[in-house]
């Protein structure tokens, strides 16, 4: 292949960048721990990279409030993506503490807050919504090219929010939400009592659909938005219930490729405190233990991946954002009044991160680990 | 001091004098829990003893009514039905701690009910008339739709209920059983509530319910805050309907004649929590941090919804499609944004966040 003047330009910046992160390491910067999307006391939205010893090593300015954080595979670079229905994607280098480049959805299209790398760093893929079908989309930009758009296809659902690459690296997984909604009319869901909620599971080279995880039919208002893959491929998924507040409705369910979905259930009186609604979705690193946030809920519940059963749950106030770390069991919880745990489902050890914040904020609904 | 404090402090006092009014109050702990024990004492304890009091005097006047059905005892158990419905319309506003469990706020009330589940399932029991759906274990699995106030309500104040209720005696005895129901949740949760008092009476504690006194605040803040908008949307703009005309019996207890009075209830209750504890209140707080205008701003808003809502004539299901109070009512809608935005701007002020990713996430 022939590389064009521009293409030349962009490798030498991507180039640079690696280089970059080389000095910054050698001159001993305290290891990144986390990067989040988080909005200022004052208002306004930040993406901020946060080290190992809790204080702030990057905030970012954003033009409008951010989802998920994309976290480069080799390069300290992060795309931060707008929240639904936002057009813009900044992509940041944290270490040369710098916008990259700012990303703008195509004409009538727009993101729904997700995005992710592929494992080799050269493509960016993320969900968007094609306004005027109300279709998703899945769109791939090379980083190579300045994020310019090289693929898109059908996610095979309305509604695609979060996506994950399954270990094969090849078989992308996409959360289609069901739910409908138009830029025009704000984040009003259109299409409640006719959603069809879906996992799909889709060949990124060909774009084909190989796979596709249905809700039951009694379920069909359990909007599957988040969800995370373990080191072999299962599945754990986080639901949003759309259907009426007193109904009583399984709120995890585990999938894996070939078989129907898995619905697991808290004891009563936790599901129930679980109010509906869980907002983030992550294995620990050993892949045996799952974690759900329930913001509106102030709990997050912790799951046996292989067993399928619940484990335990402790107290988060309006926690949402999890990662996980090194150890087997142990996550990261963020939450919306700008506290962040260290939390051991295997040891029930709960510690608190200590933050040297300027100022007080609010961490969105995930964490990105680095 | 020394000479170089002296210009130091000097200096600070003039950056102080120079810089413009703070944009964020700075509230310590100790002032937290001084505003949520008064809280918790003066106004949430309060009424829940209100609630449970009222429930069992309504289901002694339900027994009593059954055991000899006639005129003067059913309209004593329906004044003591209104009496126990504005008792929970005047602390339904706190949605957190031992009411949410069990599920004991839907099965105290059970509402809006968009798919006529109450009716749909009351029916059902009413036609079957099996003694074991009298039992407190009956109670335990059955549909929250048939376990509280809306369904007795839809006995107490149906067509011809004196008639109803002496002829058919199963009828009454279910009544009496949904009573003895509210008795329980409402007496549990007063009881609960005792204990959980005291996760309202320390500034910090790694055991406790809340990390610290201003976490316990934002639950209460919630209450004083959110409610705003079911009222506006569940009992005055769903109602109201997009077109002229409007749909009445989307109207909370229309068949009791209540609608109105819950909206005057809930309107006050919100004022009482911001102004109303004696030892220390919200409006005190706001004052304190030398926001005056913002705490004055809020009480008139207060005071001038009330009116709006006193003017009104009832029943709203006779009215609400009279063009001239659906004005008021659309009128009250916009004075409960207003006030929500006040408030909304007190605890962006008082920095409390009351829900980022619990209340707008995606």
């Amino acid at each position: 292949m022939g590389i064009s003047r521009r293409g030349f330009t962009l490798l030498l910046s991507c180039g640079l960048a690696s280089s970059r992160l080389l000095a910054k390491q050698h001159t001993k910067q305290p290891a990144s721990l986390f990067a989040s999307a988080a909005q200022r006391a004052t208002g306004q939205y930040e993406l901020v990279v946060v080290d190992q010893h809790g204080g702030v090593q990057m905030s970012h300015p954003l033009p409008a409030r951010a989802h998920h954080i994309a976290a480069h595979p080799h390069q300290s670079v992060l795309a931060a993506v707008g929240r639904r229905p936002a057009t813009f994607i900044d992509v940041v280098d944290y270490h040369a503490q710098q916008l990259v480049t700012r990303i703008k959805s195509a004409p009538g299209q727009h993101f729904y807050g997700h995005a992710i790398y592929t494992n080799d760093g050269q493509y960016l893929i993320t969900t968007e919504n094609e306004i005027q079908s109300g279709n998703g989309l899945i769109v791939i930009r090379d980083c190579r090219q300045n994020y310019r758009v090289i693929r898109q296809f059908s996610s095979h659902g309305i509604g695609p929010h979060e996506l994950k690459m399954m270990p094969d690296g090849r078989t992308l997984v996409v959360a289609n939400g069901g739910i409908l909604t138009h830029p025009d009319q704000g984040r009003k869901k259109l299409n409640i009592e006719s959603m069809q909620p879906s996992l799909a599971y889709i060949d990124i080279h060909l774009g084909e659909l190989l796979e596709q995880a249905h809700m039951p039919k009694e379920y069909h208002q359990l909007s599957i938005r988040h969800f995370d893959i373990s080191p072999t491929g299962n599945i754990v998924i986080a639901l949003q219930y759309q259907g009426t507040k007193s109904d009583d409705v399984p709120l995890v369910a585990f999938h894996s490729q070939g078989q129907a979905l898995n619905f697991v259930r808290a004891p009563d009186a936790v599901n129930a405190a679980m109010k509906q609604y869980c907002g983030s979705a992550r294995f620990d690193s050993s892949g045996e233990i799952a974690a759900i946030s329930s913001p509106r809920g102030n709990l997050v519940t912790f799951w046996h991946a292989k067993q399928n059963t619940f484990l335990t749950s402790i107290i988060s106030r309006d926690g949402c954002g999890l990662a996980n770390t090194k150890q087997a069991g142990e996550f990261l919880i963020s939450t919306g009044r700008g506290h962040c745990y260290r939390f051991n489902a295997l040891t029930n050890h709960k510690q608190k991160i200590k933050l040297r914040l300027s100022s007080q904020l609010a961490w969105d609904n995930h964490l990105a680990d680095l | 001091m020394s000479l170089r404090a002296f210009t130091k402090h000097c200096a600070v006092s003039l950056l102080m004098l120079i810089s413009a009014p703070a944009v964020h109050a700075e509230v310590s702990q100790v002032q937290w829990m001084k505003l949520n024990q008064a809280i918790v004492s003066e106004h949430v304890l309060p009424r829940y003893e209100q609630l449970a009091l009222t429930g069992q005097k309504l289901e002694q006047a339900t027994q009593q009514f059954c055991a000899t059905p006639d005129q003067a005892r059913l309209s004593n158990t329906q004044t003591l039905y209104i009496d126990m419905l504005n008792a929970w319309q005047g602390i339904q506003h706190v949605q957190f701690g031992p009411i949410e469990l069990l599920m004991r706020s839907y099965t105290i009330q059970f509402w809006p009910d968009k798919k006529n589940l109450t009716s749909k399932q009351l029916n059902l029991i009413l036609s079957n008339a099996e003694p074991a759906s009298l039992t407190p274990e009956y109670f335990q699995t059955a549909s929250i739709a048939v376990k509280g106030l809306p369904a007795m309500e839809r006995i107490l104040f149906s067509e011809s209920p004196l008639q109803q209720l002496s002829d058919n005696k199963f009828h009454c005895d279910f009544l009496h059983a949904i009573s003895q129901n509210l008795v329980k949740q409402t007496q549990e949760t007063l009881n609960e509530w005792l204990q959980y008092q005291q996760e309202f009476s320390y500034i910090a504690s790694e055991e406790g319910a809340y990390e610290n006194a201003q976490e316990a605040t934002i639950d209460l803040m919630k209450a004083q805050v959110e409610p705003l908008e079911i009222i506006r949307d569940l009992k005055l703009l769903r109602p109201l309907g997009k077109t002229q005309k409007a749909k009445a019996r989307r109207l909370e207890n229309w068949r009791s004649r209540s609608s109105l009075q819950n909206i005057r209830t809930n309107i006050q209750t919100l004022h009482h929590m911001f102004s109303g504890p004696k030892d220390y209140n919200l409006y005190k707080l706001l004052i304190e941090e030398d926001s005056a205008a913002l705490a004055n701003n809020i009480e008139q808003q207060f005071i001038s919804l009330n009116e709006l809502l006193e003017e009104l004539p009832t029943p709203l299901y006779k009215h609400i499609n009279d063009p001239k109070i659906r004005e008021q009512l659309l009128q009250a809608t916009e004075e409960i944004n207003q006030l929500h935005a006040e408030l909304d701007k007190s605890m962006s002020f008082l920095q409390l966040q009351l829900g980022f990713n619990s209340r707008d996430g995606d």
